[in-house]
């Protein structure tokens, strides 16, 4: 080996710890960089040469940029970020609904409710007096009240929970789109080489955890680097393009998924869509469900007991509460139905489902039972009597038609005093005019102890506190259940900075060591020159 | 395991979040005095502390209910004393006046009794706010009026009680109908004589929609000249026969006979008569006082009962809902010098750096 292969050994350290320097001021640079990986540069010593009786080293290179990395932590990371995406939708939705029954700051129905029996047992003890029975109307109108503004809080809540599923489905499309994006870059810059295009891979990793905080994936990498993630069990992302996803309104005015033309809105269950998705169904058959419910059952059995009472004007048959009313779905394209309570101490208040077979057999369906409610050969425009509801289809109908039958969805939009007039309020039992007598105010008064049929037998009281059980539980449930994704995604986000991050401590060695090999590179380089010059002296 | 300096400026950040949070709870906390703010907190407790407030608000009904019915009956007490001094009075005329018999003594006992019977008939048609108390259920009619065909006070109320309920399921009726205090009650009577020997007879029958006892008196035996008969249905009734008995007249304002003699026997007979039905109606008006005060020792046992449950079921609702002030605040003490220890060391881990070593 010449004198001047020193020279190519001290210029290959120089330049080893040239690249070196520069990796570890990236490194310091993106101290604060959220997803960024610490690099490192994999010094190996070059191929030897063979002289005589053995091989003589030439120097360094840096063969490599290695970028500290581990793809399990990193999938592990993606499956918690969809995990505490869902926690967290849940629990801000959960916790509004719940201070919509806040019971503890005297908000919901218990008072009101309560308010307006102690009406009734007020009248009872002055059936005859204008006060009490005045006092007695201005409680139900804040019955009413209150009712309408649980009602509209929840109906809020949904409403937003479902702009928010149009907001996270526009970011979810613009992630997308990145991530196509940078699929085609790395892609590209990696172009069959073994080498890693470490920050675009970062910058891709940062974007696929903020998709799984927001929509639950599944995701592979090809050969060429390239990533596929699909959602639903269609393609989001495919190379370098990037599907739509879209949010369209279905017939109850909730959002649903579409990919690629397909409904995908069920098989989301993690990420803050499957938490919206999942809060909202919950919401709505619980506590809006529930609510009307109760309010149904109110208006029901205050108006069987009203209507058979005397008011001070004699008269009688006198609704309370604004009767109920059944809401009518048609999902058919040549009949229409109408519909009407018969019979209101027999209503289930329960929803019924119409369908038709073949044969032009039409079913009634209860919902929430299950049970066949009525059947038999259709006859345009002959009236259907089922518990307590008639109803009259016409027109010709096929087997796909159906119509469905709800006294629940406008319960609490009707929900209305209906008396106006103090002295139709019916406290009294019997015809004639007698203003002392109680009997129905006290049955009325009585009717909050005692347990309703169709409320599943339990009081008002006592389904009402379900539902602020229920909301108090699924808050509390959502809550916790944040604490412990949160825990665990901090945890595996500690896992990954321990492999990943950049410690300053440790790049301030690393400048001192390389800045050190730079140096002695560089003495190397005068060495060499200085062995010339004695050679060239001679 | 290797640590970075972003670990520790998460888990610094982290633990600073978790302890503020705990110090935003303990200071709700402290502000409201309340345990529990909302349902999550504690869904058991809060159950518990509804059906509290529930039980506790439906015991201030029954209460309100109790102060109602005892308004009402310490009322009708009132009017039920006076009704039964008027009874001892007119009893003092029958017994001083029976015998009476000078004109003039006959002409002021006639009038007494005549505004004896006003009177009753004013206390039968006591008012108590708009509710005429004795009427049953026909509360905006005056519960006697005298009717000018048959001279006859007639009962215009009916039989019913007004209820009200006490405590869960008991209820208790809040008035006296007129049936009862006013009227008689001779079944089973079996025939007795005058002091002078004369046969009477007393037969009761009841208008079973009002409760109403009409009683006619048969005095002497069907044919006689001096047979005589009535019937009276009320106080009123009675003090109105009185009256006219005292001027030898029939309610009607007739003879009762056109013999003087046998008209004047009559009208004795007639007051002596009389004296049976006074006792009864006395002995009813004691019947009811003492009915009045079983209702008021129940409702007073009951409203005794209600304020101790009261008493209860705020304690078991203080104890599910309210939170224990040392104890909050010692955890408050405690969160903050928790803060304050991981400020002051964060401040230390922090700032340490090999770079600043560097020279």
């Amino acid at each position: 080996m010449s004198l001047f292969g020193l020279f190519d050994v001290g210029r290959s350290a120089i330049f080893a710890s040239q690249t070196a320097l520069s990796i570890t001021g990236h490194n310091i640079a993106n101290v604060n960089t959220p997803g960024f990986s610490r690099q490192e540069a994999v010094l190996s010593a070059t191929t030897p040469a063979v002289i005589g009786k053995g091989f003589l080293g030439r120097g360094v290179v840096v063969s490599n940029i290695r970028r500290n990395y581990d793809n399990f932590i990193q999938s592990q990371l993606i499956g918690q970020y969809q995990n505490y995406g869902k926690s967290s939708s849940l629990t801000r939705t959960f916790g509004q609904i719940e201070q919509i029954f806040n019971e503890a700051k005297d908000l919901g129905l218990s008072t009101p409710l309560m308010d307006y029996f102690n009406a009734w047992h007020d009248v009872s003890a002055n059936p005859e007096g204008q006060t009490p029975r005045t006092v007695l109307l201005q409680k139900a109108s804040a019955l009413v009240l209150n009712a309408k503004q649980m009602e509209r809080g929840i109906l809020n809540n949904l409403k937003n929970t479902n702009e928010e599923i149009s907001d996270i489905v526009e970011r979810v499309n613009s992630i997308a789109s990145n991530i196509a994006e940078l699929n085609g870059r790395i892609v590209q810059s990696e172009g069959g080489s073994s080498e890693s295009a470490n920050d675009l891979r970062d910058r891709r990793d940062t974007l696929l955890n903020d998709l799984a905080n927001l929509v639950e994936f599944t995701s592979y990498e090809d050969k060429n680097g390239s990533i596929t993630v699909s959602v639903g069990m269609r393609n989001l992302v495919s190379g370098e393009n990037a599907n739509t996803l879209s949010a369209r309104a279905n017939e109850n005015g909730d959002k649903d998924l579409y990919l690629d033309g397909i409904d995908i809105t069920s098989r989301v269950t993690r990420g803050q869509l499957g938490g919206l998705i999942s809060v909202r169904g919950h919401i709505e058959s619980n506590s809006l469900k529930g609510l009307r419910k109760l309010i149904a059952s109110i208006t029901k059995e205050i108006n069987i007991l009203h209507a058979s009472g005397y008011g001070l004007d004699g008269t009688t048959g006198n609704d309370f509460f604004n009767p109920l009313q059944l809401s009518l779905r048609n999902f058919s394209t040549g009949a229409n139905m109408t519909a009407s309570i018969t019979n209101l101490s027999q209503v289930t208040l329960n929803e019924y489902s119409v369908t038709f077979d073949s044969a032009s057999n039409y079913h009634i369906r209860n919902n929430d039972t299950g049970a066949e409610a009525a059947t038999g050969v259709y006859v345009s425009g002959n009236p259907i009597t089922f518990d307590g509801i008639q109803i009259t289809i016409t027109g010709a109908v096929t087997s796909t038609d159906g119509f469905s039958i709800s006294p629940l969805t406008d319960s609490i939009k009707n929900f209305g005093v209906a008396v106006s007039d103090y002295r139709k309020i019916a406290a009294a039992g019997t015809g004639t005019v007698l203003p002392g007598d109680n009997a129905i105010a006290l049955a009325i008064a009585q009717l909050s102890d005692e347990s309703i049929a169709t409320l599943d037998s339990s009081t008002f009281m006592s389904f009402y506190k379900g539902l602020v059980s229920d909301a108090g539980s699924m808050s509390r449930a959502a809550s916790d259940s944040l604490e412990f994704d949160d825990n665990l995604l901090s945890e595996i986000n500690n896992m990954r900075e321990s492999i990943s991050g950049v410690s300053l401590d440790e790049e301030a060695m690393n400048l001192m060591r390389f800045q050190r090999s730079f140096e002695a590179g560089a003495r190397m380089i005068k060495v060499t020159d200085e062995l010339l010059q004695t050679i060239l002296n001679l | 395991m290797r640590v970075t300096s972003f670990m520790m400026f998460d888990q610094l950040s982290m633990s600073l979040r978790r302890q503020m949070d705990e110090y935003a709870k303990l200071n709700s906390r402290m502000g409201s005095g309340k345990k529990i703010e909302k349902p999550s907190d504690d869904v058991i407790g809060m159950m518990k502390a509804i059906d509290y407030k529930v039980d506790i608000n439906e015991n201030e009904q029954f209460k309100r209910n109790i102060d109602e019915v005892n308004f009402n009956l310490e009322y009708t007490n009132t009017v039920m004393n006076s009704v039964s001094d008027s009874l001892l009075k007119l009893k003092e005329l029958l017994s001083n006046g029976g015998n009476a018999q000078s004109e003039e003594n006959m002409a002021f006992y006639s009038r007494q009794a005549g505004e004896w019977r006003d009177y009753l008939l004013n206390l039968s048609n006591s008012m108590e706010r708009n509710r005429y108390i004795y009427s049953g259920h026909n509360t905006d009619q005056k519960s006697f009026v005298y009717n000018s065909m048959t001279y006859h006070f007639d009962y215009q109320g009916d039989s019913g009680e007004i209820n009200v309920y006490l405590d869960k399921g008991a209820e208790i009726p809040m008035n006296i109908q007129g049936s009862k205090a006013y009227s008689f009650s001779l079944t089973g009577e079996p025939p007795t004589e005058l002091s002078d020997g004369t046969p009477v007879n007393y037969t009761q029958s009841t208008d079973p929609a009002t409760g109403i006892n009409t009683i006619t008196v048969e005095i002497g035996n069907a044919g006689d000249p001096e047979y005589d008969t009535f019937t009276l249905s009320n106080t009123m009734d009675l003090a109105n026969i009185m009256s006219f008995a005292w001027e030898y007249k029939n309610i009607d304002g007739s003879d009762l006979n056109t013999d003087p003699d046998v008209n004047k026997e009559m009208a004795m007979h007639r007051l002596s008569a009389l004296s049976k039905p006074l006792d009864d109606a006395q002995t009813r008006i004691l019947n009811v006082q003492a009915e009045i005060g079983t209702r008021q020792v129940f409702l007073n046992s009951q409203s005794t009962k209600l304020d101790q449950n009261n008493v209860d079921l705020k304690n078991s609702l203080s104890k599910t809902e309210d939170a224990d002030m040392d104890d909050t605040i010692i955890e408050l003490l405690k969160v903050q010098t928790a803060l304050q220890a991981m400020r002051e060391s964060a401040s230390r881990i922090l700032s340490q750096s090999l770079l600043d070593s560097l020279k």
